[in-house]
């Protein structure tokens, strides 16, 4: 029913190690993602949204091996009978494995980790050899946050687009040239300007240069981390517009990563919601925009500001800071700042559920799972300050 | 403090009485006889316009900053009003002057290369470009089109003395980035400590000279505190603590009490002993009164000579310092500037004074929902998160209690939900203490949010400017139609984003005419010859634009 699969993320975890004491011994970790798992499919973006420090930028950073992973893995292009095998293997495994787990698992079979393993050797990024990692780079590309920081002010456009093209050995010189003049064209700048240096373009031009080199190994996936954060609203629209075309032109795949939700809501067709390092809420971005779960995606939708003087929210406002990485609190990550609080949420993590068809929310407030959830059921189960605050709020 | 503000406003009202040069537009004899808008002549827009309610009128600034390449004309003519009590919010991209003009108000502007070349910027009618024109002398170098200028650096120091009458006290300023903006070597509860004593200094002053630490009074509330410290319920030992201040005649004495109470075992006689210790500050030795008496008459006379700086920038009566019968001593007084750097003065007089700031610290920053506030003062800027140190930077603008806020950007570095909350502390601001903010941002959504009205920036004029429901139901001018049409709308999504084609024109050589006609889509052959006038085109609701034929407006 779906568009293949191009990367299937699976228990993703990245823990940082403190160093201390006297001889720089470990005293502790900060788990900035702790196991993260998702797809992504061709032609579809998928939306990665928290706040800042919830580990957004080190999941992106992880699935193009810029950063190693502690655990987990990441599946390049499993054919579809390998991804339903890995899904019900994934299954037998216990939901988390960290220390957040209260309850005691059943033991896995030795079976099931022997066969994951195989898998993962087949498919996964993380047991790439460099060489086939190097040729693999050219699918998987990235366009940073910072257009400024992130393009070489020694170089030409015209290298900047051709270094990598140069490196993976792409064409002959002529081919090249004819590709950063197709390239400079896709992304709406004008030709003539392959022989200017980055200091000569507005910052909106300049994310355009970032995205064209992204494009120019012709890749299957790009992770966008934020990029649009550091342009202004105008130039904005026009990145995302380009960014938009070039998907359906070329059946891209996006891992959008930013904090910005109403530019995501305009972006991704799936989004994932991400706070301290754990996904608490993955759902199709309709569904999830109008009908949130978890707490935390109602608290963070209610908190954007909307550009409508006549409309009034209910807010929730979320009372203090994100808690530390490095000491995380008990069970569910969310209750020391969650409005529904309940005794349960400091001692069990909550597992990761399909609420709805298509719709996975962490969170204790819907145990019925997927058999019992019926749509007007869980909304009764909402708190009640929170069941009748709307989205599209109420006009005055 | 209380002086300055009484005869400012004595000040204020002698200015409203002969009006130098605002008055209310006269709107009956500009606009066109033929159709008379109902809204020109109703009483509401006439109360809009009058002095009473004007706290910030800025007219006709221009602000230009002398560089290698040229100059740059950041700011062109801008001409805006604050209305006591409201919010304006100031909108536009990235290098539209947006901030230039926050800091060209509180005359802050980096000189050189930046100038403030002329315009008018009227604060409850006092005139803070005070003596601009003589600051600096400009002379052509040939016909290269470049300047030579040449700044008298005495006449700048006498109108920065002058403005430290204003900053800080009367206008203060959220910076955009609270890391930067705050000082790393001092602790928190020591450069908001510095903030108070400069400000409110002579009150505090007065208020532990006349506190009672030994009353019977002092004695039952602290028995009160100790029963309620018992019970262990946060409300009423919050209760308690503050009537055991008000006993003792000093309301920090409430908060170290509450903080005390949380800090410490629930032994009473282990809390009597602390409670006992926290009077101790207060039980004030002759050495200690003199040097409060000494810290206060110098506070004094700062406070006297900014009301003689207030005054002269209202009437521009020439050596008020003489009247005033402070002579020397006022001159003696900036060069002791001194005293006010808590953390160097380390004699044991000082110790109550700072202890009482300390603790009055820790009051502010609990009225800006810090959860740990006597762990924060303590802190230093490094340990905190930037929504943290975003709320200590408004704590620290609001000690002094300002008529005007400026807010540059205060919440670009934040998260969306420190943001709601930052934006919720505003708004309860404006309708607890009743002060006036000049909001900077680029975000519309934001303004949307918070404020009374709008003026949108583009390449450094204001093009549109209105009550904020007026300007986002019917945005007029082509620029700020485009602008709203940009966001992507959480509310709205399958709309498709159109954006505004091209970008910002490069202000050293900016576009003839109209700055938005490169841009825009219905450019016409005027837009390339002159700048067009700001029109009335709904009450309070302007826009600069041959598009529209309303009334001129004269500010």
């Amino acid at each position: 029913m779906d568009a293949p699969v191009v990367l299937s993320v699976r228990n993703l975890r990245k823990y940082f190690p403190i160093r201390g004491g006297f001889f720089g011994t470990r005293v502790g970790d900060v788990r900035a993602v702790d196991g993260v798992s998702f797809d992504i499919r061709e032609g579809e973006t998928v939306g990665l949204v928290g706040e800042s420090g919830c580990g957004k930028t080190t999941v992106g950073r992880m699935l193009l091996r810029l950063i190693e992973p502690t655990s987990g893995h990441a599946y390049y292009r499993p054919p579809e009978d390998v991804e339903d095998r890995l899904d019900e293997l994934y299954r037998q495994l216990p939901a988390t494995t960290g220390a957040n787990n209260g309850g005691s698992s059943p033991p896995v079979r030795p079976q099931v980790v022997t066969e994951l393993d195989q898998l993962a050797a087949k498919y996964s990024l993380y047991r790439k050899s460099p060489r086939a990692m190097r040729k693999l780079r050219g699918k998987l590309q990235i366009v940073f946050q910072d257009p400024f920081s992130s393009l070489s002010p020694r170089m030409l456009v015209k290298d900047i687009l051709s270094e990598p093209l140069e490196v993976h050995h792409a064409g002959t010189r002529a081919q090249r040239a004819a590709r950063v003049t197709q390239l400079l064209r896709d992304v709406g700048l004008n030709p003539e300007h392959e022989w200017r240096f980055p200091h000569e373009f507005s910052g909106g031009q300049r994310q355009r240069i970032g995205i064209a080199r992204a494009l120019a190994l012709r890749p299957e996936f790009i992770v966008l981390d934020e990029p649009t954060s550091a342009l202004d609203v105008s130039v904005q629209a026009q990145v995302l517009n380009i960014l938009k075309k070039l998907q359906v032109d070329q059946r891209l795949a996006y891992l959008f990563i930013s904090h910005h939700l109403s530019v995501v809501r305009a972006m991704a067709h799936r989004v994932v919601v991400m706070y301290l390092g754990v996904v608490v809420e993955m759902a199709d971005t309709d569904p999830l925009f109008t009908q949130p779960l978890h707490p935390y995606t109602q608290a963070l939708l209610s908190a954007i500001p909307i550009p409508d003087p006549e409309l009034k929210r209910e807010r929730v406002v979320l009372q203090g800071d994100v808690p530390s990485p490095a000491a995380p609190p008990s069970g569910c990550r969310f209750h020391t700042r969650c409005p529904a609080v309940m005794p349960i949420c400091s001692q069990v993590d909550p597992p990761m559920l399909e609420v709805r068809p298509r719709h996975w929310v962490a969170c204790h407030l819907y145990p019925q799972g997927i058999e019992a959830a019926a749509p007007s059921e869980s909304t009764a189960s909402m708190p009640a300050p929170l069941a009748d605050t709307p989205l599209s709020g109420t006009a005055t | 403090m209380p002086l300055t503000r009484a005869s400012g406003g004595e000040v204020i009202s002698t200015a409203v009485a002969t009006p130098p040069t605002s008055t209310s537009p006269p709107l009956a004899d500009s606009r066109p006889p033929a159709d008379t808008p109902e809204w020109t002549a109703s009483a509401g827009s006439a109360e809009i316009f009058s002095p009473e309610t004007m706290i910030l009128k800025v007219k006709d600034l221009r602000t230009y900053f002398y560089t290698y390449d040229g100059v740059v004309k950041a700011l062109d003519g801008v001409t805006f009003k604050v209305h006591r009590g409201k919010t304006t919010g100031l909108v536009g991209e990235t290098g539209c002057g947006k901030s230039v003009t926050a800091f060209s108000v509180t005359r802050l502007i980096a000189d050189p290369p930046g100038r403030i070349m002329s315009g008018e910027v009227l604060f409850e009618g006092a005139d803070l470009l005070w003596g601009l024109k003589e600051e600096a002398k400009f002379t052509p170098i040939g016909d290269t089109g470049r300047v030579k200028v040449k700044r008298k650096f005495r006449r700048i120091k006498a109108a920065n003395e002058r403005m430290s009458a204003v900053r800080g006290r009367a206008i203060s300023t959220i910076f955009q980035e609270p890391t930067q903006a705050m000082n790393p070597v001092f602790s928190i509860g020591d450069q908001l400590s510095e903030v108070l004593l400069l400000h409110r200094g002579m009150a505090i002053i007065d208020e532990m000279m006349k506190a009672t630490p030994d009353s019977p009074a002092v004695g039952r509330a602290g028995a009160q505190l100790i029963d309620a410290a018992r019970t262990g319920v946060r409300e009423e030992i919050r209760a308690a603590a503050i009537r055991f201040g008000e006993a003792a005649h000093a309301p920090s004495v409430g908060t170290q009490a509450f903080y005390i109470v949380r800090a410490t075992t629930s032994r009473p006689d282990e809390l009597r002993r602390e409670l006992g210790r926290s009077l101790d500050r207060l039980r004030l030795g002759a050495g200690a009164r003199r040097y409060l008496r000494y810290q206060r008459r110098l506070l004094e006379i700062q406070e006297k000579l900014n009301e003689v700086y207030f005054s002269e920038m209202t009437e521009r009566a020439p050596h008020t310092t003489a009247r005033l019968g402070l002579g020397r001593r006022a001159g003696q007084l900036r060069l002791s500037h001194f005293y006010y750097r808590i953390p160097l003065v380390r004699s044991r007089l000082d110790r109550a004074l700072k202890r009482e700031l300390f603790w009055r610290v820790v009051h502010l920053l609990e009225g800006v929902s810090i959860a740990n506030p006597v762990q924060i003062a303590r802190g230093y800027p490094h340990e905190l998160s930037g929504g943290m140190l975003q709320r200590v930077m408004i704590a620290m603008s609001l000690s002094s209690e300002p008529d005007l806020l400026i807010a540059d950007e205060p919440t670009t570095a934040l998260d969306v939900t420190i943001q709601a909350q930052i934006l919720e502390l505003m708004r309860d601001l404006k309708t607890r203490v009743g002060t006036a903010i000049l909001l900077i941002t680029h975000d519309l959504a934001v303004i949307a949010e918070v404020a009374d009205d709008v003026c949108v920036m583009y390449a450094g004029v204001i093009v549109e400017k209105g009550p904020v429901r007026e300007v986002f139901r019917r945005p007029l001018h082509p620029y700020a139609q485009g602008l709203l049409a940009s966001i992507p709308r959480l509310d709205q999504p399958s709309k498709e984003l159109t954006s505004i084609p091209g970008s910002v024109p490069n202000l050293i050589s900016p576009p003839t005419g109209c700055r938005f006609h490169p841009r825009c889509p219905y450019a016409m052959e005027v837009c390339k010859t002159a700048p067009p006038p700001m029109t009335i085109e709904g009450p309070g609701h302007t826009v600069a634009c041959y598009l529209y034929q309303g009334p001129v407006e004269n500010a």
